[in-house]
């Protein structure tokens, strides 16, 4: 018997039809993979499983989970169904998990909901689940908080939460894309053998092909709230019968066409210089002050003029704040960085805003990088305010589109409001931004990450041809290695502060010599190229 | 630019499709405009006296009745408004004047010495009672409407600067004030073009919800004698004096009342309002 069969499944949201003749049934042991990019509907399929919609939500069709059909239940009935019989885990592990109680009471508390048994039964129940997730209750002390925990492991708690009760269904949604790649790789592992072990049904909902190829037995892909292709992994793959999941293939493994153009001879555009960043650490007692953190190690790089270097790395490795002091938002505690042979910042000095026109930064977040009550006019404008003698009028309007147009946006964009785009759109203008005073060097801190992966691709086209045809040179820090690959002439890798390893691509990524690179690389799933027919 | 124009527009239209707030222009424009004629023409002269005429309910001659002296209780609110309109506006102007630029100096110099100094006097004064200063200053400089302004304006200091610092403390993390900083603005620029704009909808709620406190404080220190002295009409000192007629003649404690919760009511639908027009956002997706 099937754990999930649903079937011609549609949903509204005020009026709003969401999704549409939705189709999937999952067998006891088996991981179905729905993968979709944003606004594809898949994050609402779960939501229509385990039947938390919001109330302006309507459904139809039939959904049945264990045999039992969900429409012909109660909110009583749901809320048993909830946990016993279908459990979900969530992205991001920080906010799924309660900040006020203990991760012990946390995973008792579930088990106490839906069984009778003593709190005594209860906690001892919860630090078998923290075992078979691999917390070591021995190591991992059951009366930790959830912020004392990393993010995988707070990830390990969600899964011991949800898998309390053996559900017969196990909702995944994006469980690993807030983690690193080494942790993501530990918690794929996991679920696999969860599933094994339990004769579970998962469903795993993510963006990333890759992770799906190595983990899913059959996969359906959604589009505008409908599954356009479903079938067994392997088949889906190699047939690829749906131009959409072409689409998508091709462009999770897309590599920007580009040509190396760089200046070996030249003046490098930034020269790090046995940098150091710490940061102080609270006191722990009134007399002694604790030794501050330091996050970057005395870590020199250079940056030759066209050339695209890529700085990888795990949370935490200190990448973004080498990224900041590179822009010199914070003060160094050692060393110097030069922009084009002259002192951009040093310890013991601020800026040099003569040279602050050199470098110019992308963030990561397409949502939070603009002040929402600017027009895209005055946003784009910003750095403007770097040059002395600052153009006006029809020169500095004139400026304004060039940047729209350079990016793919037109000059009357200038007047709307940045609400009016969209997520891909948005980093177009945050590249606008940074283009209009023609800085010799780019920040990309995690430029893409956020983006889907067809507009990932369009925006490494636009980055590969804007370095080509502008000669910018790019520092492109990113945790996504086949992103790196795929843009980059040099790569650096990164780790607790310093830089352990450092090549050109190719090199590092063919023939790594440190062992945490090559345990990086190990850990990155790898989307495999569909066999020709 | 055409541009600009559109946007006016685009404003006025959302405005008149906003039906709260324009229940508070409205409410809020009648207390002013009352304030307004009553320099120029009130139905009797506020000040005078008709003991004959004392305590009479409403009338087509007294609209609103009169009051223990016989004075017209009409005449007396409106030239009341001018008192009540006049200390809420300046003491909050106060508020906002001094709060939100030591607010705003706080954040952009967090964790500094002088972040600690200006908090710290904020909360020196918050932890002053309101009451207590107000009579102090009475008794250094006389009882009057000029020094309940300073003295309620004073309190409204730390409510903005805390308010502004702990929205502006966030704000400075964003991602878009880096790149602002990284366009090399410095602090203080940063402060007024992207932080300031950024907490204008808290700082227009804040500030009716101050403006009806200020209004509903004068009345509270005049009832108690501190505010504007007789003869001058204030609504604190009607309604202090109506208390003791309160069963002869109702109708002195109810119009004061009134006045006062209307107009406590429309500032607050007007702030409300406000707030949702201010922001594109609300703006573009009601248009």
């Amino acid at each position: 018997m099937s754990v999930l069969s649903v079937r011609n499944l549609a949903l509204s949201i005020g009026g709003t039809p969401i999704l549409h003749d939705v189709d999937l049934s999952v067998e006891a042991g088996e991981i179905l993979g729905v993968v979709g990019e944003s606004g594809s509907g898949k994050s609402l399929t779960a939501l229509s499983i385990m039947q938390l919609l919001p109330r302006s939500a309507k459904w139809a069709g039939e959904i049945e989970v264990a045999g039992n059909s969900i429409g012909a239940m109660n909110e009583k009935a749901l809320c048993k169904m909830r946990g016993r019989d279908v459990a979900m885990i969530f992205q991001e592990p920080m906010t799924a998990l309660n900040p006020v109680h203990t991760i012990g009471h946390q995973i008792a508390e579930t088990i106490l909901i839906h069984n009778e048994c003593s709190r005594a039964q209860a906690s001892e129940r919860a630090a078998a689940l923290m075992h078979r997730v691999g917390l070591d209750p021995k190591k991992i002390s059951p009366d930790r908080y959830p912020h004392e925990l990393s993010g995988g492991q707070r990830q390990r708690v969600a899964i011991a939460m949800a898998i309390a009760l053996r559900p017969k269904l196990l909702i995944a949604d994006e469980p690993t894309t807030a983690l690193d790649v080494t942790t993501q790789a530990q918690i794929l592992d996991l679920l696999r053998n969860l599933v094994k072990q339990d004769r579970m049904g998962m469903i795993f909902i993510t963006h990333d092909l890759a992770v799906i190829s190595n983990l899913a037995d059959k996969i359906a892909v959604m589009r505008h709230g409908e599954v356009v292709e479903a079938g067994p992994t392997d088949t889906v793959f190699r047939e690829m019968r749906h131009d959409y999941t072409r689409a998508l293939f091709s462009a999770s493994a897309h590599v920007p066409k580009r040509e190396a153009h760089i200046n070996a001879d030249g003046e490098p555009v930034l020269a790090v210089d046995e940098v150091v960043r710490e940061y102080a650490r609270p006191r722990k007692s009134l007399f002694q002050a604790s030794r501050p953190f330091r996050a970057v190690d005395s870590v020199t790089l250079k940056i030759r003029p066209g050339e695209n270097v890529g700085l990888v790395g795990e949370s935490g490795c200190g990448k973004s704040t080498l990224a900041r002091a590179i822009l010199a938002l914070d003060r160094l505690q050692g060393g110097k960085i030069l922009l084009n042979g002259r002192v951009f910042s040093q310890a013991g000095a601020g800026p040099d805003m003569r040279q602050r026109a050199g470098v110019q930064v992308v963030f990561q977040d397409p949502y939070g990088s603009f002040n929402p009550r600017h027009t895209v006019r005055r946003l784009v404008a910003e750095p403007l305010y770097l040059i002395e003698n600052a153009p006006a009028g029809a020169e500095r309007e004139a400026k304004i589109t060039r940047a729209l147009e350079e990016v793919g946006l037109q000059a009357s964009d200038a007047d709307k409001y940045i609400h009016e785009f969209s997520g891909g759109q948005r980093q177009r203008i945050a590249i606008a931004r940074a283009l209009i005073i023609e800085p010799s060097l780019i920040v990309l801190d995690e430029a893409v990450s956020a983006l889907d992966v067809s507009i990932r691709a369009q925006i490494l086209d636009l980055l590969a041809s804007l370095s080509t045809r502008l000669g910018v040179s790019y520092l492109f820090i990113s945790h996504d290695l086949s992103v790196v690959r795929s843009i980059t002439d040099r790569v650096m890798v990164m780790r607790e502060g310093r830089i352990v390893e450092e090549g050109t691509t190719e090199e590092v990524f063919l023939a790594p010599k440190h062992a945490y690179t090559k345990m990086l690389i190990a850990a990155t799933p790898v989307l495999k190229a569909p066999a020709e027919a | 630019m055409s541009g600009h124009s559109q946007q006016e527009t685009g404003f006025i239209r959302a405005a008149l499709g906003h039906p709260a707030f324009l229940a508070g222009l409205l409410l809020t424009a009648l207390f002013v405009a009352a304030a307004l004629v009553s320099f120029v023409w009130t139905p009797f002269d506020p000040e005078k006296m008709q003991i004959a005429a004392k305590l009479k309910g409403p009338s087509t001659e007294h609209w609103f009745g009169t009051d223990h002296f016989g004075r017209d209780v009409f005449s007396m609110l409106m030239v009341g408004a001018r008192v009540s309109i006049a200390v809420a506006f300046v003491a909050v102007g106060i508020g906002i004047g001094f709060g939100v630029p030591l607010g705003l100096y706080a954040a952009a110099n967090r964790n500094s010495l002088i972040d600690e100094i200006v908090m710290r006097g904020n909360d020196l004064i918050f932890a002053f009672p309101s009451l207590l200063l107000a009579i102090l200053i009475t008794a250094v400089f006389g009882p009057g409407a000029i020094n309940a302004i300073i003295a309620i304006g004073i309190f409204n200091i730390p409510v903005f600067a805390r308010l502004s610092r702990g929205a502006a403390l966030s704000l400075w993390t964003r991602e878009f004030i880096l790149a602002a900083r990284v366009a090399g603005k410095g602090a203080a620029r940063i402060s007024v073009e992207h932080i300031l704009p950024n907490l204008m909808n808290l700082l227009i709620v804040q500030g009716t919800i101050q403006f009806s406190l200020a209004v509903l404080a004068e009345a509270g220190l005049a009832y108690v004698g501190l505010g504007a002295q007789p003869p001058t009409p204030s609504w604190g000192r009607m309604l202090a004096e109506a208390q003791t007629f309160i069963s002869l003649a109702p109708h002195m404690a109810l119009f004061p009342g009134l006045a006062i919760v209307l107009t406590v009511l429309g500032l607050n639908l007007l702030g409300d309002g406000l707030r949702d027009l201010h922001d594109p956002r609300i703006r573009r997706s009601r248009g």
